[in-house]
């Protein structure tokens, strides 16, 4: 490298005239930039693709089973709901801590040191990515009434608001516990498991104990959304959400607005 | 322009920095020198603003770094290279960091084939050897067109050849009026590089100052065809000297109280034949280095202190 191509290849401003450099960093950049982040590695990508075939997946479970399963519009949702929210909350663990499992945020928050905002950044973006995936969520079920209605089978259609709003709710609430997770362990690994094995602890606790399988377990919880059920369960539901994503996503904040990085 | 005040932080009970004190002028590129463990990466995080000192304060440019509102347009920050995604291809890293500074990025091909990896652009810097993804750390550093590069170790993983490139590109950018801080624990990395030295060790500065003035000689070296008239001459002068094998002397400078060209008239004028007058060898960096970190590791009890 010869100097000559030093000193044509960078120009530091003579005098500055630099006032984009005193302007923050627009919210709508940081979130271009984490959507990106979120979207563009291949392991980012087989995972949003695995969350479509999932989803997919499922779909042929009402399909399939004429007999044994409700042949209703909202039936066939909540199975969308179910197979989109296997995968999709990992996306979201995945987006909020692998920046610290490959030690990243050296680079992040030297380029924004107000940390909030990368992290506002990031649960914004894991929100659009549940939104987009409830509306594929969507089609897939459309796509699966169409398939069960050409079968010539009776469909109930009993969608209603009401169900619709439940539908995003129960995948919003589902990616925002693995924000939650996410943001408050830092440690891909440990949020993953975590995130799976709670409903299998979950559904042994439940048998021993009312107090858990009504109050605690999100799995049950959540699914009053889809089922409908929500209306009289309304503080159940809360407790859970605050147990499983409030409370761990404002201690996931704090750490992460806190934490020294080495 | 860089200036730290008293940084100081421990971890539990154990000091890690003490009173760090630095300063580094645009047009200069100051070399932190110090073993590992000296607390050097732990100083440039607090100064970017990954650590909290326990007192202390830090300013570049006129503004703590956590108040800079767009930093990668003032201070580029190189850590660790080996703190990227795998994932990503190096165009796609410098991407993110020019649309994170705001900066066109149209830029970041050229910055690419600035470090030399123009042909690597998009292969995955999951496959980059350690001196790539140094080269590639050191173009992000760049991509926000800063005023001032924080840069930990970046000679390590470089190759001398990478080396050489590396001093160019700081020299060249000190020269437009930069501010350069680099860290290194290895002395003939920095030597040719830095113009401004920084020592430190056990979290402490144990000296700083122009690298010319840190490596002025202590002594003089001189060798003679008549040891016994030199010995007699110098003590005439008035000239300490400590006489060695092989008809040597060695002369202490005392801070330029004495000089080669007084030791040549003593020598002038009693005619003794000199047949060597030099800087004594005891001059580098690297004893300097290793006088200043083995003092400190053979007191301890000055250092807890």
């Amino acid at each position: 490298m010869t100097s000559s191509t030093l000193t044509r290849a960078f120009q530091l401003p003579a005098e500055p005239s630099r006032t984009d450099a005193d302007l923050a960093i627009p919210f709508s950049r940081l979130l271009r930039v984490e959507y990106g982040k979120a979207t563009d590695t291949r392991a980012a990508r087989w995972l949003l693709a695995m969350v479509a075939v999932t989803t997919i997946a499922l779909m042929m479970a009402p399909i399939l089973s004429p007999t044994s399963i409700e042949q209703s519009y909202a039936g066939y949702l909540s199975y969308a709901a179910m197979g989109l929210t296997i995968l999709l909350p990992v996306v979201s663990i995945l987006t909020l801590t692998s920046e610290w499992s490959q030690r990243t945020v050296l680079t992040t928050f030297t380029q924004e040191s107000r940390r909030i905002r990368v992290i506002n950044a990031k649960v914004t973006v894991s929100l659009l990515l549940a939104v987009g995936g409830a509306v594929f969520g969507g089609l897939v079920t459309a796509a699966g009434l169409g398939v069960a209605a050409a079968s010539g089978r009776e469909l109930e259609a009993n969608l209603s608001p009401g169900v619709l709003v439940g539908y995003l709710l129960y995948v919003l609430l589902n990616v925002l516990m693995g924000v939650a997770f996410g943001a408050l362990l830092h440690n891909s690994a440990a949020a993953i498991v975590l995130i799976f094995a709670l409903p299998i602890g979950f559904a042994l606790l439940g048998r021993v104990s009312t107090a858990v399988a009504e109050w605690i377990d999100s799995t049950t919880t959540f699914n009053w959304l889809l089922t409908g059920d929500s209306a009289g369960h309304l503080p159940q539901i809360l407790v859970s959400v605050a147990l499983w994503v409030a409370v761990p996503l404002a201690a996931g904040l704090l750490r992460t607005v806190r934490r020294e990085i080495n | 322009m860089i200036t730290t005040t008293a940084l100081t932080k421990s971890y539990g009970t154990t000091p890690v920095v003490r009173d760090v004190s630095l300063h580094c002028e645009p047009g200069t590129i100051t070399g932190f020198l110090g073993p590992n463990g000296a607390g050097k990466s732990t100083t440039l995080k607090m100064i970017v603003g990954l650590a909290r000192p326990d007192h202390g304060s830090s300013i570049i440019n006129g503004r703590p770094f956590v108040e800079l509102p767009n930093p990668t347009r003032v201070v580029g920050t190189l850590l660790d290279p080996s703190a990227m995604h795998p994932g990503r291809t190096g165009r796609a890293t410098l991407t993110i960091a020019a649309r994170m500074a705001g900066v066109p990025t149209t830029g970041v091909a050229h910055l690419l084939d600035l470090v030399g990896l123009g042909e690597a652009a998009d292969r995955r810097v999951g496959g980059y050897s350690l001196g790539m993804r140094q080269r590639l750390g050191i173009a992000q550093t760049l991509v926000g067109e800063p005023k001032v590069l924080i840069l930990d170790e970046p000679a390590n993983g470089l190759d001398p050849e990478g080396i050489a490139w590396m001093r160019a590109l700081l020299r060249d950018f000190a020269d437009r009026g930069g501010t350069v801080l680099l860290s290194s624990h290895l002395l003939h990395e920095v030597q040719a590089t830095v113009d401004h030295l920084v020592v430190i060790s056990q979290g402490a500065v144990v000296a700083s100052g122009p690298l010319a003035q840190l490596l002025a000689s202590s002594s003089l070296q001189l060798r003679t065809t008549d040891p016994e008239a030199l010995g007699r001459a110098l003590r005439a002068a008035r000239i300490d000297y400590v006489a060695g094998p092989d008809q040597t002397f060695t002369v202490e400078v005392l801070d330029g109280r004495v000089t080669a060209e007084m030791v040549a008239r003593v020598a002038l004028e009693r005619r003794i034949i000199l047949t060597e007058l030099r800087q004594s060898d005891s001059t580098g960096l690297e004893q300097l280095f290793f006088s200043l970190t083995a003092v400190k590791t053979a007191q301890p009890q000055e250092a807890a202190a």
